[in-house]
């Protein structure tokens, strides 16, 4: 069998089976790391090279799996998103127990994504999204001692579980429906069952619950905040830049491949979805005092912009929806890992803690700025040109009597206007307020290589915003490919 | 090589200065002084040998780049076009900026730390207006324009401790700001008449043009001159303005910001000559402004108040030689038109000679007694020779006596709007007032010049020879300037008799050549030519009787009756000042206040109203995440009902 289509995943895979072996030999934190670091940017490789050879989409068994331009962006994002948070990881967890088991963990939950991204079959998606929660779960939980990170990481395996069961009973009602778990197949016969449309609906609640759950949807959002609050935050950042991307990967397939002929069933729905899930999301974040919860509440958001894309569905729409999810990417989990960094140097996770920042850490300060901006939708940077995309997108190019669409994109704006409120507020209690009274007002010294992570996410945000084209170009093609 | 090909680099290289004295001068021993003297003076370097470049080949060069593309009709671009005209301006400007700085590293030394912010400016300065030379268009000039309007604010108020330096930067900005609303409206208006702002393009689309709109558009864009270049009515911020540095004087007056205006008018010409009215009004307002600023400079109390009343007055001269010119143009007099405008120019270039200097004397002069009033000086010629006589140079010069350069660009400017005076009544009286306006100009520089140099040392003066203040003239640093600029406000009327004379190079569409002997015949031929140089003599002795030998007492003069009125009249600026802050204050104020309430109670309102919603709305979400998963999962089957039943209904609706 041609296992090309693979290698990415592959490579991952052995450095994280590997980990915990190495770990018996020389038990030093940062070797570790680096292990974990070279196995990721192996990986990059093994996909950077698909995309230098140009040579198509390489199918792997009949259509289990493919390696296309799709699937290769999203591992690109998710290898990304790994690479930063263990860079930054390497000195956030320095001294607790099971380093290895930490980073191996981290790959696996990578391996997970991957394979949701290359994934043309239900049954290989949902694997994958089980390797990943499975990983994540223990991950949530690192600290064991920390009763805050082990609440949040029973809510999250109740959760998880109970999002796990619905996609199950959805996937096994369809594929009683039609007798495949193939995406495509299942999109060529969906049309076709006019007589079991109710039977239909029902597996399609079943999965938007389901993978409701996965991307935080309102009402289905609820762990979100409580888990992103008690993990460790380089974790944090790794569910909301990654695992909860990988959420959108397996809706885009399901909705745009195997649901697409019975789209205005469901475009309605996914369209209000979109639009309370952004407006409750906004609202909560309003008043938070914790950043993490702010974060979160943020992400929640964000994940309403995104739904447009599946509501709307056209090829443009899903380029802005890719577009924003590798900003987002970069955007939020820069954000967390500042919050990580600054963990590490005693500046609490309060929102009035981050008071007189700017006088202590210039870097941080400006970096949290154009982060959070970047997330507010502000020129010129990644967050504006994704957000641009996005939001044009249900204006232009939408099919006839879908005019309702518009609404999509006011929510939206008005939406981001609203977001600017609690965004700004972070960047005048840095750079405006003075320091709480007795707080130390030394200048901080930031460690090393989470600074680099800070500084890697910084440069993407504004090289994407300042250079749009090249990586909107990135994204049409995966769109592209996903609609071939 | 072809030197042209870097004119993009004669802004940028004052530009530069500017980020690296912005961001470095503050830990350079001298402020960045050194670093600006080069950006400024590479700059002038290559704007000379530009110009050397255009003016001796006649070239056009151009260059284009398009800015904002928003569809192929509507395109902004950046691009350079240097003519002629653009050549002589890079030659008045980067050599007075240039000597400028020189004089600067001399006159603000004793500023420590502040200088740093000083030259930042100056650079920025400089930079922008050679930056509005080589536009190629009127909406980039328009953006050099508003920066230079920036930068005046800031060095206007350089000493922003002073009440008075604030307000009057504030004045600057807000009065010229006037003309540029106007500015702006002419841009509109050009834009959507003829979708380009191409100076060559606009030119070349005129005669297909609808000629009211053109003259609309022209109206506006000299109503932006007016506000810069501070023609009446707008013309009161200048002396205000004194209130920044001497060097900064001399740099808005000479070089730069006042010239931005007539260059503008410059470049609009042909938009002008479209319209007998606009031409006509242009010409007035020219008039005008040279008149009644004269009148205004007669008994100025200080220094450099005499000097800003005489460049509001001089530049009125300039407006009117190109007032003139576009009203020969329109009546087909185009060989008349174009030596009128070359005329107008002409007296742009010499003025900034002789002003350049005269400011950077009075610089000297102040920097020696710590005094602006003309009262508390003379007899300082005693200690300040270099300046005295440089000075005075420079008075001949703008007073109009031969042959200093100030004489043949003034007698030609009065020739031409005498020849427009043929076709319309208007250029006859504007012409008297131009010939009244000479005679002024001699009186009220040479009053000025005795009451500094000549007679009995008043308490200024004293109190700086006696008290152990310097006895010596200013640095070299300072002289140096003084003496180069006087060298120019004597010779740079020659420039008629080099090669083929002024206007066989600096000129609209008609070359005019003349041989040297054609051209003095010419020049003293014409009875006209004697009517000026008498005014300027009458006026010169005028003032020796009354300064210098006191045989005529000005003090009896206006101590009653309407003299007295008058004096008072004049020192209060013709209640201009006055009339600017009622406009201000009623018509402004008055809307502004109304708007402020209306943006505090309905606006704000409405906005508060919003935000304090949405805060409350947060709350309740929030109150929903209370951490108990059975709370969480009594909204996950609320969520799974809700789905459902939507789904449901949606598709059975369909």
């Amino acid at each position: 069998m041609d296992y090309t289509a693979l290698y990415p995943e592959i490579i991952v895979a052995l450095f994280a089976l590997a980990l915990p072996a190495v770990n018996l030999l020389l038990k030093d934190n940062r070797f570790l790391a680096a292990v974990s670091l070279a196995g990721l940017g192996l990986s990059m490789l093994s996909v950077l090279m698909y995309f230098l050879d140009d040579m198509g989409p390489i199918a792997f068994d009949n259509g289990l799996m493919v390696l296309d331009d799709f699937s290769a962006l999203f591992m690109m994002v998710f290898l990304s998103v790994a690479f930063l948070v263990i860079l930054a990881s390497s000195r956030s967890i320095e001294g607790e127990k099971h380093v290895a088991e930490y980073y191996s963990l981290v790959l696996l939950a990578t391996v997970g994504m991957m394979l949701v991204a290359s994934a043309t079959d239900l049954f290989v998606l949902y694997v994958g999204i089980e390797i990943t929660s499975l990983s994540s779960y223990a991950l949530v939980a690192f600290r064991k001692k920390d009763i805050r990170g082990t609440e949040a990481a029973t809510k999250y395996f109740i959760f998880g579980g109970i999002s796990s069961a619905f996609t199950l009973f959805g996937i096994s009602l369809i594929y009683g429906l039609t007798g495949t778990t193939s995406f495509e197949e299942i999109g060529a016969l969906v049309g076709t069952l006019e007589e079991y449309k109710e039977m239909l609906w029902m597996a399609l609640v079943m999965v938007i619950v389901g993978f409701g759950f996965k991307v935080a949807m309102v009402p289905f959002h609820s762990w979100a905040p409580d888990v992103y609050d008690g993990a460790p935050t380089t974790i944090t950042a790794m569910l909301a830049a990654g695992s909860k991307k990988m959420g959108f990967v397996a809706m885009f397939k399901f909705f745009l491949i195997a649901m697409l002929a019975i789209k205005a069933d469901w475009e309605i729905v996914v369209a209000m979805l979109a639009i309370i899930t952004m407006t409750v999301g906004n609202l909560a974040a309003l008043n938070q005092t914790s950043i993490k919860r702010m974060l979160a509440y943020s992400s929640i958001a964000q994940a309403g912009y995104i739904l447009i894309a599946v509501a709307v569905g056209t090829e443009f729409a899903l380029t802005g929806g890719i577009f924003h999810i590798m900003t987002h990417a970069f955007m939020k989990g820069g954000a967390f890992i500042v919050v990580a960094t600054l963990a590490t140097v005693a500046i609490g996770e309060r929102i009035a803690d981050y008071k007189g920042l700017a006088k202590r850490s210039n870097f941080m300060a400006f970096s949290m700025t154009v982060l959070l901006f970047s997330l507010a939708g502000i020129p010129p940077l990644a967050g504006f040109a994704s957000k641009v995309v996005l939001f044009s997108s249900p204006i232009m190019g939408t099919v006839q009597g879908a005019e309702w669409m518009v609404w999509l994109s006011v929510a939206g704006i008005i939406n981001s206007a609203i977001s600017l409120y609690y965004y700004a507020r972070v960047v005048k209690y840095m750079y405006v307020d003075e320091l709480e009274e007795g707080a130390p007002s030394e200048k901080l010294k930031l460690p090393k290589a989470m600074a680099a992570a800070v500084a890697i996410c910084v440069v993407a945000v504004i090289g994407i915003g300042v250079f749009p084209e090249y990586f909107i170009q990135f994204c049409q093609d995966a769109a592209q490919a996903l609609f071939a | 090589m072809d030197i042209l090909e870097f004119a993009w680099l004669i802004p940028v290289l004052p530009l530069l200065a500017f980020v690296i004295v912005g961001f470095l001068g503050s830990k350079m021993k001298d402020k960045g002084g050194i670093v600006a003297l080069a950006g400024v003076g590479g700059g002038m370097v290559l704007a000379l040998w530009t110009a050397f470049e255009l003016l001796t080949t006649g070239r056009i060069y151009r260059a284009n780049q398009d800015w904002v593309v928003l569809s192929s009709e509507y395109t902004l671009e950046m691009g350079i076009y240097l003519d002629n005209v653009a050549a002589m301006m890079l030659i008045v400007v980067s050599l007075i900026s240039f000597l400028v700085v020189v004089y600067s590293l001399g006159y603000m030394h004793d500023q420590g730390p502040r200088r740093h912010r000083y030259f930042t400016e100056i650079c920025l300065f400089v930079g922008v207006m050679l930056g509005l030379v080589l536009a190629n268009n009127f909406f980039q000039m328009f953006v050099f324009w508003e920066l230079v309007g920036l930068c005046s604010y800031l060095l206007i108020g350089f000493w922003y401790e002073r009440p008075a330096a604030a307000r009057a930067a504030k004045k600057a900005f807000l009065v010229t700001r006037v003309g540029d609303v106007m500015f702006m409206v002419g841009l509109f208006i050009l834009f959507t008449e003829l979708r380009t702002f191409n100076y060559e393009s606009v030119w070349g689309m005129l005669d297909s043009a609808d000629p009211t709109m053109m003259a609309f558009a022209a109206f506006f864009l000299f109503g932006g001159a007016i506000g810069k270049s501070a023609q009446f009515p707008l013309h009161d911020w200048l002396p205000d303005a004194m209130e920044g540095p001497t060097t900064v004087s001399a740099l808005i007056h000479a070089a730069t910001m006042v010239n931005a205006g007539v260059y503008l008018v410059a470049r609009s010409f042909p938009i002008i000559a479209t319209s007998a009215e606009v031409s006509l009004f242009v010409g007035a307002i020219g008039g005008i402004t040279a008149f009644v600023a004269a009148t205004m400079a007669l008994c100025a109390p200080k220094i450099k108040g005499v000097l800003a009343y005489s460049t509001v007055s001089q530049l009125g001269y300039m407006i009117l030689g190109l007032g003139a010119g576009a009203f020969l143009w329109h009546h087909g007099h185009h060989v008349a038109a174009s030596v009128a405008f070359g005329a107008g120019l002409f007296h742009l270039m010499n003025h900034a000679f002789f002003k350049g200097q005269l400011f950077l004397g009075a610089g000297a002069v102040i920097h020696f007694v710590h005094t602006e009033e003309l009262a508390k000086m003379g007899g300082l010629g005693k200690y300040m020779k270099v300046s005295m006589i440089t000075m005075l140079i420079s008075c001949l010069s703008i007073a109009g006596i031969p042959p200093l350069s100030g004489f043949w660009s003034k007698d030609e400017v009065l020739a031409m709007t005498f020849e427009a005076g043929d076709a319309g009544l208007t250029f006859m009286v504007l012409w008297i007032l131009g010939v009244l306006t000479a005679f002024m100009t001699a009186f009220y520089m040479f009053r000025m010049w005795f009451m500094v140099f000549k007679g009995q040392p008043n308490e200024g003066t004293k109190h700086a020879t006696e008290h152990g203040g310097h006895k010596h003239e200013a640095p070299v640093s300072m002289l140096l300037p003084l003496v180069v600029l006087a060298a120019l406000a004597f010779g740079s009327g020659f420039s008629l008799f080099i090669g083929d004379g002024f206007f066989g190079a600096i000129y609209y569409d008609h070359a005019h050549v003349l041989s040297i002997g054609e051209r003095l015949t010419e020049v003293f031929t014409s009875p006209l030519t004697y009517i000026s140089i008498v005014a300027a003599v009458s006026g010169i002795m005028l003032a020796y009787f009354s300064f210098n030998k006191t045989k005529v007492s000005a003090e009896k003069v206006v101590s009653k009756g309407f003299p007295k009125a008058m004096h008072q009249l004049l020192l209060d600026r013709y209640k201009f000042p006055v009339a600017y802050d009622k406009i201000g204050y009623v018509g402004v104020y008055g809307t502004s206040l109304l708007l402020d309430k209306f943006d505090r109670y309905v606006i704000d309102g409405i906005v508060n109203g919003i935000s304090a919603f949405l805060i409350k709305s947060g709350g309740v979400v929030r109150k929903l995440q209370n951490g108990f998963v059975q709370s969480y999962a009594t909204l996950l089957l609320i969520g799974v009902s809700f789905i459902m039943i939507l789904l449901y209904v949606v598709g059975v609706l369909r």
